[in-house]
């Protein structure tokens, strides 16, 4: 009887949360484009009509037509593809930019929230550091560095991203670990990893899924922003950002050109941030109240 | 209470728009003529000046012994008359007498001779003192082997009297004067700040149609009429230059009637404003080049070379730019003596992948991973990525690219250039020694590395030879081993200048060598 008991209990919360999810059509809609924008990225090969760098000279600066979706480029590149393409790495560098962020700020976070004491101190005052450092000097730094290419964007971004993630963690842990059952399993002897493992990370699960989903759209956001200044990606490749920036001079005679880019860079941010509000509201009901 | 708010934004609606009509309507002095440089000007020392947007400041503040008119002849400017003996060796200037500097101080045959050590003096590193090289003894004082400047060719007979000895005779020499590397130079001013401070705008002294009013690093230079100058004053009172790098921003300046001339439209736009009345468009004696730095792996190889060359559709190239430049694989331009299209290394594509096989690169197998450069540009980012594309579907070889800034990237070139990169080279006198002159293993502006002892030879015997029918054959020669035989660049297409200027304003005359001159300059509005 106990053991029923506590299984649906624990399961509620999660089913409470779902159902609390679904009641925000806004939410809804924003997961529907995701998972929309996240196949259309894995599937880029079979959706595109063209590849992203065949340039037909023929066919330059044509207006949206049946053949091409979105026009084509100065190069007689179709834009459609491009955007495809441009989804692809824009998402991805999204992603992997907000994992990476996460596990480096959960593992910092936590260590310094659990820990506690002076190793707290510094570590907070490192943070700080990097906090009040103006971020697009540090990416520019790292860039020259580690030069053009995909793996500077990614190093560049994360050392910027995982700061705010290592202070919510921080936040959430000094809270979490005065609970009774983690001192409960302290008292019995739990090794500290176990207890935060096991005890912690699980119950502060909501609060990082919200942050992850707020890190998603900013990573693309500061991909876009760096590949308009002409930091990120080096042609022949393509990200909405840099395909805003290629359309952005003429945008008064060829306005689809930073139309289309411009659309999903603004779409993307926009579900993300929605459905990041909506997961907040079903995770913490508390803060809904309030 | 919502009433009085209601009230409250009506007012400042009315007040805004009170505050606006006079400040729209506020017609800009007629006097300012208003145009954009596409840099920073690197330096207005004209020891050091080896680019257009240094020279479009420096030939407004300054004058040479003679200069242009509409159609590149040759006039008589700061030398009011020339004799040059019959065997071409001796040149004497006869200069005017009433030239004054900005200061008041007058134009001596003395701030010839100096400018010229200055410019000769291996302290100095100018890039263009091979300019006179002609002159007896110039080269040795230039690299250090004699020491007395008195033992070099060129004195001042008196005041007004310049004496020039040369070697040997040069056929383009008088057209020499009219380049800013020879202007005279006031050596006290350059000894009492130094360099690079004597340009500053509180300290540069010069003789030229206007002066130097105010330098506002990347923000504007703004030139003044200047009121010493000998000829007839300039029409414009100020002549400001706003430093503006990216094309569509200038161009959105233009058409809100923020500045009156813009000489250059992005290659996106082109074909928007190919009919419009304010466009003006006309030749061009300026080559846009790929260079290959030939001591660096994988273009040493002179197969790779070509290969590369040969793998290139230029007629792309121009369709894409769209403003009536011409593709050419030889290199002096069209509108030059010597201009002879049929030369260079055509569009070939079985040829390149032959030649790229036995440089043991079979369809760009084990090819190195190599960057090409450019300096960021709209129009250079259109051509680098057609030419990298180009280079893949032709060739196989994938290219990453690279673009800084003008400025950095030059100083890159020039202490250790990439593989593959871009440059452009403009007349500096219209001749095509001037073009083929750069390539020699002596000159500071080539940047390839590349050194041909019997293509030294050809353009020494072209430079010497006064007969053109005689000339010509040496061109053909030297420009079969520059851009056929041994290929260090890869010339693309010859420029076409698109430039917008307002109907308003009057005397801004094209010509093919694209000198900014503003002294003529009138606004009718």
């Amino acid at each position: 009887m106990s053991e029923t008991l506590k299984k649906s209990n624990s399961r509620s919360l999660w089913q409470d949360a779902w159902k609390r999810l679904f009641k925000n059509k806004a939410s809804v809609i924003s997961l529907i484009y995701i998972v929309g924008i996240i196949l259309v990225a894995i599937f880029a090969d079979v959706i595109a009509p063209f590849s992203y760098e065949t340039q037909s000279p023929q066919d330059r600066l044509l207006f949206p037509n049946t053949t091409y979706l979105m026009g084509t480029d100065i190069l007689g590149r179709d834009l459609f593809s491009r955007v495809i393409y441009g989804t692809r790495m824009s998402m991805s560098v999204g992603i992997i930019i907000a994992f990476c962020s996460l596990i480096v700020g959960t593992i910092y976070g936590s260590l310094s929230g659990y820990v506690g004491g002076r190793l707290d101190n510094i570590l907070m005052r490192i943070v700080d550091i990097l906090y009040t450092f103006p971020s697009l000097l540090l990416i520019i730094l790292i860039r020259v560095i580690f030069g053009p290419g995909l793996f500077g964007i990614f190093f560049a971004l994360t050392i910027v991203e995982w700061v705010s993630v290592s202070r919510i963690v921080r936040g959430q842990i000094l809270q979490v670990k005065e609970m009774a059952y983690v001192e409960a399993a302290r008292a019995v002897g739990v090794r500290h990893q176990t207890i935060i493992a096991r005890h912690i990370l699980p119950n502060i699960l909501g609060p990082i899924i919200v942050t992850l989903t707020f890190e998603i759209p900013a990573a693309i956001l500061s991909e876009s922003f760096l590949s308009f200044i002409g930091l990120g990606l080096q042609p022949p490749f393509s990200s909405w950002g840099s395909l805003a920036n290629d359309g952005f001079q003429a945008f008064k005679s060829y306005p689809y050109l930073i139309f289309f880019p411009g659309m999903a860079i603004f779409l993307t941010v926009l579900a993300f941030n929605l459905l990041g509000d909506g997961l907040r509201d079903a995770l913490d009901p508390k803060l809904k109240n309030t | 209470m919502k009433k009085y708010s209601w009230i409250a934004v009506i007012l400042l609606i009315v007040g805004l728009m009170l505050y606006a009509k006079p400040w729209s309507k506020k017609s800009l002095p007629s006097n300012e003529f208003r145009f954009v440089i596409v840099s920073e000007p690197p330096t207005l020392d004209w020891s050091l000046a080896t680019d257009n947007v240094s020279a479009d400041i420096i030939f407004n503040l300054m004058e040479g012994l003679v200069q242009y008119d509409a159609n590149l002849n040759v006039q008589p400017a700061l030398a009011e008359k020339w004799d040059i003996s019959k065997d071409g060796l001796h040149y004497t200037f006869y200069l005017r007498k009433d030239v004054t500097w900005s200061d008041g101080k007058p134009l001596t045959a003395q701030d010839f001779v100096d400018g010229w050590q200055r410019l000769l003096d291996p302290k100095t590193a100018s890039e263009y003192a091979y300019f006179l090289f002609d002159v007896k003894n110039a080269q040795d004082y230039n690299s250090k082997k004699i020491s007395d400047f008195n033992q070099v060719g060129v004195h001042a007979k008196d005041d007004h009297t310049l004496v020039i000895d040369l070697w040997h005779p040069a056929s383009y020499f008088l057209t020499l004067h009219a380049f800013w590397a020879t202007f005279p130079l006031r050596k006290d001013i350059v000894e009492k700040f130094g360099a690079p401070q004597w340009t500053e705008p509180q300290n540069i002294v010069t003789c030229g149609p206007f002066k130097l009013k105010a330098w506002e690093h990347d923000y504007k230079v703004v030139l003044e009429a200047n009121p010493l100058y000998y000829g007839p004053k300039p029409k414009v009172q100020l002549a400001t230059a706003y430093i503006i790098n990216e094309d569509s921003t200038a161009l959105s300046l233009y058409e809100t009637g923020k500045v009156d001339l813009i000489r250059r439209i992005p290659p996106l736009l082109i074909a928007k404003y190919k009919n419009h009345p304010d466009h003006k468009n006309g030749p061009f004696l300026r080559g846009y080049y790929y260079g290959m730095n030939v001591l660096k792996k994988p273009f040493s190889d002179v197969r790779v070379r070509k290969a590369f060359s040969m793998a290139i559709d230029r007629t792309q190239l121009t369709t894409l730019l769209g403003g009536n430049q011409i593709p050419t694989t030889s290199w002096i331009p069209k509108g030059m003596q010597g201009y002879e299209p049929e030369i260079g290394l055509k569009f070939d594509l079985d040829k390149a992948k032959l030649l790229l096989a036995q440089a043991g690169y079979p369809n760009g197998a084990g090819f190195p991973q190599i960057k090409m450069a450019y300096d960021t540009r709209d129009d250079n980012k259109v051509i680098a990525e057609s030419l990298q594309q180009q280079w893949k579907q032709n060739l196989n070889i994938e290219l990453t690219i690279e673009n800084q800034e003008w400025k950095v990237y030059i100083k890159q070139l020039q202490t250790d250039a990439p593989p593959l990169w871009r440059l452009g080279w403009g007349a500096d006198f219209p001749d095509p020694d001037n073009f083929l002159n750069l390539f020699t293993s002596y000159s500071g502006n080539n940047l390839t590395r590349w050194k041909n002892k019997s293509y030294d030879a050809l353009i020494e015997a072209g430079a010497k030879e006064l007969d053109i029918s005689k000339r010509l054959p040496i061109y053909h020669k030297a420009q079969k081993l520059l851009t056929e035989e041994e290929a260090p660049i890869i010339p693309l297409f010859i420029d076409a200048q698109n430039v917008l200027i307002k109907p308003y304003i009057h005397g801004y005359a094209l010509n093919a060598m694209s000198i900014n001159i503003l002294k003529n300059v009138e606004i009718h509005k």
